[in-house]
């Protein structure tokens, strides 16, 4: 197995840029997540990984090798489509040994690889049907395993639980990640749902108007955006715009904003005096005892289960925030507190 | 559904495919009486298979037979086998690929007898293309080509003529193949002609199918290029049958039309079938 080294990739169509000088690197075996609203390039660069689209400049390396210019076929990748792709007029076992048999693989070889697949992905029932005779998540499974047969060095997926729905999409998505630790696989695997990417990735790659905005765990990602995009994209995020009033020595930075006098923790000192800052509905502390106090009035409540979402105004800034305390009603005044340490300092503004 | 759904239905269909039944049905009706000895406008009319069997001991209409099967398999074969790259060239709209399309088209608009006069122009004993030959210095003097022993002329006005009808038939077909599928083919390691073999001529098998049934019947039963453009030592079906009509042997002429029909339809059938068969060996 091998990893993915992108250098420098751009893509432009008639002048639009569609990647923007976009470098990174993927390990052997990781299991990589391209995030990001439609149209922010993710799909072009997993084309560009795929062989489909030839960057307009860059390079990439499968497995230390250059193939910027190696056509798909040619390339030890294999691609999950969205819409599975499956051949409508081939049985599953035929869509199965497809690749197998174009590669010319010995019939011993090829059944050997068959077998685990089909044993893996539970497929022997099906293997006479035809695509149009099998449900969605049967579907998706014959495409993953049509790809895995290839034992390829990179496994790419193309949003493949988009078609499916809430629960079966839990399940693949399990399997998946599954099938890709079995087997060792390099994986890159484009989604607009942030949970997924989330719950599925070693690494996520949030990508902004044909840039990547921030390569992180998805903890990191979640508890450490570096810009208000990211916050925003990912998960809920209350970002506010703040002035730094001043740093003292340990590591606390004082910041004016339009709720009031909020003390984050810093670990240097921050690159301007204005900047943005977020923090998450679910850290705020409704028991009101630490520091950081603020009040507010709800202006918006909606129940969620397991718990209830607050729409807060103060100061003309709207922020919400998440308690598991149902009683509270819309016009009520609450009062809450922040940790300094859960309150993250983003971008400067200019 | 009730028989008052079916009177209603029936006469719905009764101004179009009813007229059309109809009329085709008397005609063939009329062809096949009249090659068992009925309708005889010369002599005496009644059941007889002697117009069958002389017309099959005539070594002329054996080879109008073979000559035309020959005609209408080449014509279809060929039209299909050019239709198909021009019909995955124009999957995908490009700049200019509307009027490369109409302009391809074009000869569905032009009469076949206008088409075959125009060829013969070019390549007549003083025609353009001897003078172009020679002015190359590739020939010495004029060749004939006109009215050639193998009927390359007349395959090629067929193709010509028919090409663009096959070319709307598989540019649907092609056009519905996602471009999913097709990219899934390539990343699983298939070549340009192992995508066409494997993935779009089985998926337009069924167009596929229809533009060479419906060519192979236009060629098979063909007159006009035939006429002007075919050979003289030998004669197409249509052009004996027109001869027997001619000189007033309309029992002899509805033998060969008889005959011609069940060429096309035994001909359409082994054609449909050993495409299909061809396909079904490419599908694993």
């Amino acid at each position: 197995m091998g990893g993915i080294s992108a250098r420098n990739l751009r893509m432009e169509f008639d002048g639009f840029v569609a990647v923007r000088d976009v470098s990174f690197e993927v390990a052997s075996g990781e299991f990589v997540t391209l995030l990001g609203p439609s149209g922010c390039g993710k799909t072009t660069l997993l084309k560009m990984i795929s062989g489909f689209l030839t960057p307009t400049a860059g390079d990439i390396l499968l497995a230390g090798r250059d193939v910027t210019r190696t056509p798909p076929e040619k390339r030890d990748t294999a691609l999950c489509f969205q819409s599975y792709a499956l051949f409508p007029h081939l049985t599953v076992m035929e869509n199965l040994e497809f690749g197998l048999r174009q590669k010319r693989v010995a019939a011993a070889d090829r059944k050997e690889r068959l077998d685990a697949v089909i044993g893996n992905l539970d497929l022997s029932l099906h293997l006479s049907k035809l695509p149009n005779q099998l449900s969605g998540g049967q579907q998706q499974r014959v495409a993953l395993g049509r790809a895995l047969v290839m034992r390829p060095s990179v496994i790419l997926f193309d949003e493949p639980l988009s078609n499916l729905d809430a629960k079966l999409r839990d399940q693949v998505r399990i399997e998946i990640r599954r099938i890709q630790r079995d087997f060792g696989l390099t994986a890159i695997y484009v989604t607009h749902d942030q949970a997924e990417a989330l719950a599925m990735s070693d690494r996520v790659f949030v990508m902004n108007g044909g840039r990547i905005e921030q390569s992180d765990t998805p903890e990191d990602l979640y508890g450490a955006p570096k810009t208000s995009f990211v916050a925003d994209f990912i998960g809920n995020a209350n970002v506010l715009d703040a002035e730094v009033k001043s740093v003292n020595g340990a590591g606390i930075v004082e910041l004016s904003t339009p709720i009031g006098l909020l003390r984050a923790a810093c670990s240097g000192r921050p690159q301007g005096s204005k900047i943005r800052i977020c923090w998450r509905p679910e850290h705020a502390n409704l028991a009101a005892t630490g520091e950081n106090r603020l009040s507010a009035r709800v202006t918006h409540r909606a129940f969620q289960g397991h718990f209830t979402d607050l729409h807060l105004n103060e100061g003309g800034a709207d922020y919400r925030v998440q308690t598991n305390m149902p009683g509270i009603r819309e016009g009520d005044t609450i009062a809450f507190s922040l940790r300094p340490d859960q309150i993250v300092l983003l971008e400067t503004v200019a | 559904m009730t028989l008052k759904k079916w009177l209603l239905v029936l006469a719905l269909l009764a101004p179009g495919l009813g007229l059309i039944v109809g009329l085709i049905g008397v005609a063939v009706y009329i062809a096949v009486a009249q090659s068992f000895g009925y309708y005889n406008l010369s002599g005496e009319s009644g059941f007889s298979l002697d117009f069958w069997s002389d017309m099959l001991a005539r070594k002329v209409f054996n080879r109008a037979v073979v000559y035309s099967i020959y005609v209408g398999v080449i014509s279809s074969v060929l039209a299909v086998m050019l239709a198909y790259p021009l019909a995955i060239w124009l999957r995908k709209p490009f700049p200019g690929s509307l009027t490369i399309g109409a302009i391809l088209k074009a000869p569905l608009l032009v009469h076949g007898l206008v088409a075959a006069f125009l060829f013969i122009n070019v390549i007549a004993y003083h025609g353009i293309l001897n003078q172009f030959m020679q002015g190359l210095g590739i020939w010495d003097a004029p060749k004939r080509l006109q009215n050639d022993r193998a009927a390359i002329g007349v395959i090629i006005l067929q193709v010509w003529k028919q090409m663009p009808f096959a070319l709307l038939l598989l540019t649907g077909a092609v056009q519905s193949i996602s471009d999913d599928v097709l990219n899934a083919a390539r990343d699983l390691g298939a070549g340009g002609f192992a995508r066409f073999r494997k993935v779009i001529a089985p998926l337009t098998v069924s167009a596929m199918q229809a533009a060479l049934i419906i060519i192979f019947i236009g060629a098979l039963a063909d007159f006009s290029f035939q006429v002007i453009a075919g050979p003289t030592n030998r004669q197409s079906l249509s052009q004996l049958m027109v001869f027997f009509k001619s000189g007033g042997r309309w029992n002899d002429a509805a033998v060969v039309g008889v005959s011609l029909m069940i060429i096309a339809i035994l001909g359409s059938g082994l054609l449909a079938a050993v495409t299909r068969m061809t396909m079904r060996g490419r599908l694993a």
